[in-house]
């Protein structure tokens, strides 16, 4: 059925992790029938398995409302699922562009944290109305009163317009979706204009093709229109168009305002890529729509299959992933140690864990990845300033006339009481502290400039370990600035592993040698020969550790007649062998080279 | 190993009395057919059973170490007890495994070799019970003349059971389940025993006239000591075995290996064996345990006994003919829960599970009488390269080790190669390759290479 313009509504949901957004999304799906009680698994729209086990939405997702209002008339409600966590907020973004507002759903008994008020910025930013839900009043724990005088001071939120509600317990559910109709502007777009539709997402399927996930600015775009992407110049005949419900169904359709997927018939991921305008190759746009910024890396790292066979599906497999994912960026780069692979660039840390896994469990790969570096500016003497995200690129340090780092600057929104430990921490990783204030008489939000470096290893998991995972985190990128940094190259058995070198502050060189050396003594087994692991700067040994020969590997056991089972064990080792990297004669198991990542604080 | 294919016949009542015979059929004579340059081309083929396992899955008390198919407490001993119903439907079974084999061989095969009553603990059983057992197997399997007959016995007071009865019966060799002669290690293991239980044990055996007596150790014990197990195994030599079988503490865990489900030939740790063995493993130590491995080593071959696999040591004449038969891959029979056969191409098992092992043989009670059946129990058949790799291993474990041809021959070139460069393996009389002390210790490396 078709709904006109002013009875749509575009909307997202801006919540911390835990704070019942996926919850929230169930049960106003069950509410407008969009699925039925029956069909209900938990937590629809995280349907990637990684998710559900994260507990963690990783990618935007859209499903359409169809919900009878008091006032009688049916809207059409377009929910778009934005991520929660820090590392996303690109992707939170591009998902709040397409909506005319956002409902901010808060704890009741853990009030604000740092993400939220990052994201809330975003959509205020966007000039996108808020709607305020203050979630999980059903608990003991709950404080409303405190988290309205928290929305009150932070964000200048009228403690008149916030909804108290359980997601759990389905209290205030017809609420939230009274404001949204109420209080959320219709999208606008003249559906007589010239057709323009903001890609958003997409999704390769193997039988449909591309999908790309669009919103429509203008016009109007029927089931079987022949479309041209403007930036790539692609034309195609549309072989479907459709809205999520949240299963993809085919709709004849859309007019401006709208969001919905075209199944465009393209195969080529490249010419149909998010952010990109699709219009009509009949009457097309004059001009596309702004689109998005490029998702900026952050975190750099190489990806190695384990077995130098497996480089094309790897290649084959970051392509597809790219187009579900456009946040990373990959290109073709050798190690010496790890062979063939692609040095990637992430938004952050647990993007490239998911990243990682995705591959892995999608395209079945075993992969490799090097430890997680930043992106460096190198002044070279006399010479031109040269960029590397790859440590063991750093030039000698003769040629070198200054290197520059990127910091950022550091939310973390924690309970007062462990101020202290923090200010510990954000020092230790050569922060500086930029002012603190407080947002209840208990909480507080701290800020610091830190540089990029020191928050990549370790830093989130410090925070949680230091504060009983109460603290949250946010952070942005600010500028360069120039440093003492020298390069620790890791040798092992006498040979540099150059996915093992990194750049770290000249002061904390030597104790950062010696801890990841010990710790790839105990990541890297014995075996038949006693192995020399060291870290040097240049020519200059500041660490070093033996793993000493093994002794004993034997099956000295009773099995009785048991051969099969004595062959099994035996076959385990072998799996387990192959694997490892042979780097020279030894052999290192993949977490060996995330070492960098297991060290814990100093 | 046999590289040839597998003896047709083993030459009912001529036991053959020299390990290297059985072993090298390449190298010695015997009637062998012709040997085959590399075992990867010796078609397995399936053939009669020459050894006999009688697994016994009963202990009075669990040791925490132990994965072996064992059920304890009032199963084992009492009123409750499931151990006369057990060797009911044991019987059952051997009927009906050599029904099956009359059928597939004729009833004229060859006779058995060897029996092994292991477990568990036999020597819970009644004399009269493994009287009867025995003379089953002889009329049903056929026994050879001078045939090994092996039962395993704990040395306490409370499980050590009838040893005159059993040599009455037939029993020829004893295997006693001593571990340790240190009380302290003793207790750590959960044993009932105390060292000197061992000594009065052996005289009891000596006493019966059992000529051929073996002693198990282990090695690696939590808090144990190279000088702890020095003194161990002096005492042990002491005694006079003509055997003994030195095991590294190995704390497997079944669960893990997915051998414990409803149809698995293990049955799940226990909670308290599972803490003891995280516990124990956490204090094993590697270099300790080669280091032990060593001295012995030393001490036994000045005591003369030959180390004729990794973890067996015998005096000339005493090695053990049934446990050789699993690492020469000659067929074996098996019966019992959780025990395992071999035909020459298959190996089957049993499953663990004791009340399915007697559902099976015996009926449920109470309902109608229903023919015995075979217990539940799975079975692999192995492809050639498996076999061969299998039978590589196998041979490799004992002093014998492969002939230089098959060393050299085909997919195990490289890695022997690669072992005899890294003196892992060395020349041995006869034109052999077997493992050194070195290798030994890291045969899995090895071994791993050739799965």
């Amino acid at each position: 059925m078709t709904i006109p313009q002013d009875r749509l509504r575009n909307f997202s949901i801006i919540a911390h992790i835990d704070h019942g957004k996926s919850t929230l999304a169930d049960r106003l799906l069950e509410v407008t029938h969009t699925v039925e009680g029956r069909q209900m698994m938990s937590q629809v729209l995280d349907s990637m398995d990684l998710e559900r086990e994260k507990g963690i939405t990783i990618k935007a997702r859209a499903v359409r409302l169809e919900y009878l209002a008091k006032d009688g008339l049916v809207y059409g409600l377009n929910l778009i699922d934005t991520p929660g966590h820090v590392d996303f907020s690109y992707e939170v973004s591009r998902s709040l562009q397409a909506c005319e507002g956002a409902i901010l759903v808060v704890d009741a008994a853990q009030g604000i944290e740092a993400q939220t008020l990052a994201n809330v910025h975003l959509a205020l930013k966007e000039g996108l109305t808020i709607v305020p839900v203050i979630n999980k009043i059903d608990l003991p724990s709950a404080q409303p009163e405190v988290v309205m005088e928290e929305l009150e001071n932070i964000l200048a939120i009228p403690r008149e317009e916030v909804i108290l509600a359980s997601a759990k317990e389905g209290i205030g559910i017809v609420d939230i979706l009274e404001a949204v109709v109420a209080r959320i502007p219709p999208p606008k777009g003249d559906p007589e204009a010239p057709l323009k539709a903001l890609i958003f997402d997409s999704h390769y399927d193997a039988y449909k093709g591309v999908i790309n996930y669009v919103r429509l600015a203008a016009g109007t775009l029927h089931a079987h229109d022949r479309i041209r992407l403007m930036a790539s110049g692609a034309e195609s005949e549309m072989l479907e168009l459709g809205v999520f419900r949240p299963q993809l169904v085919p709709v004849q359709l859309l007019v401006a305002g709208e969001v919905g997927y075209a199944a465009t018939g393209l195969k080529n991921v490249r010419e149909a890529q998010v952010g990109d305008t699709l219009t009509s190759a009949v009457r097309p746009a004059a001009e596309a729509l702004p689109g998005y910024q490029e998702a900026k890396s952050l975190v750099f790292a190489g990806l190695y299959p384990l077995s130098g066979e497996d480089y094309p599906l790897l290649r084959d497999a970051l392509e597809k992933l790219h187009l579900n994912d456009a946040s990373f960026t990959y290109e073709p780069e050798s190690s010496v140690a790890l062979g063939f692979g692609f040095r990637c660039g992430f938004l952050g840390l647990l993007h490239m864990e998911i990243v990682q896994e995705r591959l892995e469990r999608e395209f079945s790969l075993d992969l490799i990845a090097s430890a997680p570096s930043v992106e460096y500016q190198v002044q070279l003497i006399h010479g031109p300033v040269i960029t590397i995200d790859n440590p063991s690129l750093l030039p000698s340090s003769g040629t070198i006339e200054e290197i520059r780092e990127p910091w950022v600057r550091l939310s973390i929104v924690t309970p007062s009481t462990y101020i202290g430990p923090l200010m510990e921490l954000a020092t230790n990783r050569r922060g500086a502290f930029e002012g603190m204030d407080y947002l209840d008489p208990q909480r507080v939000l701290l800020k610091f400039e830190l540089p990029l470096a020191e928050l990549i290893v370790d830093f989130y998991d410090q925070l949680k370990s230091r504060t009983a995972g109460y603290a949250s985190m946010d952070y942005e990128e600010t500028d360069y600035r120039a440093a003492n940094l020298v390069k620790v190259d890791i040798m092992v058995n006498g040979e540099p592993v150059d996915a093992l070198s990194l750049i770290c502050h000249r002061d904390k060189a030597q104790s950062l040698g010696r801890q990841l050396t010990e710790r790839l003594k105990i990541l890297i087994p014995r075996q038949m020969f006693e192995i020399p692991i060291q870290a040097a700067i240049g020519s200059n040994v500041i660490a070093r550790e033996t793993v000493r020969a093994m002794r004993k590997n034997v099956l000295a056991k009773c099995y009785g007649g048991d051969i099969s089972r004595k062959r099994k064990l035996l076959e385990k080792q072998k799996e387990g062998k192959q694997r490892m990297k042979r780097v020279g004669s030894v052999e290192i198991p993949q977490e060996a080279f995330l070492a960098i990542l297991g060290m814990g604080e100093e | 190993m046999t590289a040839g294919p597998l003896p047709a016949s083993p030459g009912a009542g001529a036991p053959q009395p020299d390990l290297g015979a059985a072993s090298t059929t390449g190298t010695t004579t015997g009637g062998s057919p012709a040997q085959s340059p590399d075992p990867a081309l010796a078609a397995p083929r399936a053939a009669p059973p020459v050894a006999l396992y009688v697994h016994v899955p009963f202990c009075v008390s669990l040791c925490p170490y132990c994965d072996f198919v064992v059920y304890a407490g009032a199963l084992a001993r009492g009123p409750r007890s499931q151990v006369v119903p057990f060797v009911e439907a044991l019987t059952a079974e051997l009927r009906l495994r050599a029904d099956a084999l009359d059928e597939r061989w004729g009833s004229a095969r060859p006779a058995l070799r060897s029996v092994y009553l292991g477990g568990g603990t036999p020597s819970l059983l009644a004399a009269a019970a493994v009287g009867g057992l025995l003379e089953l197997i002889a009329r049903r399997f056929g026994m050879a003349a001078g045939a090994e007959i092996t039962l395993e016995a704990n040395p306490g007071t409370d499980d050590r059971g009838d040893l005159a009865g059993f040599a009455a019966a037939g029993v020829n060799r004893v295997s006693f389940g001593v571990q340790s002669l240190d009380p302290a290690e003793l207790r750590a293991l959960g044993r009932r025993h105390k060292p000197a239980d061992v000594a009065a044990a052996l005289d009891l055996a000596r006493g019966a006239g059992i000529a051929s007596i073996n002693l198990d150790l282990l090695y690696d014990i939590p808090g144990g000591t190279l000088e702890r197990w020095a003194a161990s195994l002096d005492a042990a030599i002491g005694l006079g075995p003509e055997h003994l079988s030195l095991y590294a503490l190995t704390l497997d865990d079944p669960d893990a290996e997915g051998l414990t489900g409803p149809g698995g030939d293990h049955l799940p740790a226990t909670a308290g064996a599972r803490r003891w063995r995280e516990r124990a493993r956490a204090r094993q130590d590697d270099d300790r345990a080669a280091d032990q491995y060593r001295l012995a080593v030393e001490r036994l071959a000045s005591a003369g006994f030959r180390g004729y696999e990794i973890s067996n040591w015998a005096r000339p004449g005493h090695e053990s003919r049934h446990n050789l038969a699993y690492w020469q891959r000659l067929p074996y029979e098996a019966v019992g829960p959780g025990a395992h056969a071999f035909d020459g191409t298959t190996r089957r098992w049993n499953g663990a599970r004791l009340d399915g092992y007697l559902a099976a043989l015996l009926g449920t009670p109470g309902a109608p009488h229903e023919p015995p059946e075979p217990p539940p129990g799975g079975s692999e058949t192995l492809d050639a390269r498996t076999a061969a790799a299998e039978a590589a291993i196998l041979a490799l474990r004992l002093d014998t080790g492969l002939s230089l041809a098959e060393a050299e021959a085909g997919s195990l070139a490289p890695h022997l190669a690669w072992a005899l460069e890294g003196g892992f393996v060395a020349e041995a009389p006869g034109g052999r390759v077997a493992l050194t002390t070195t290798g030994r210790l890291l045969s899995n490396e090895l071994f791993a290479r050739l799965v």
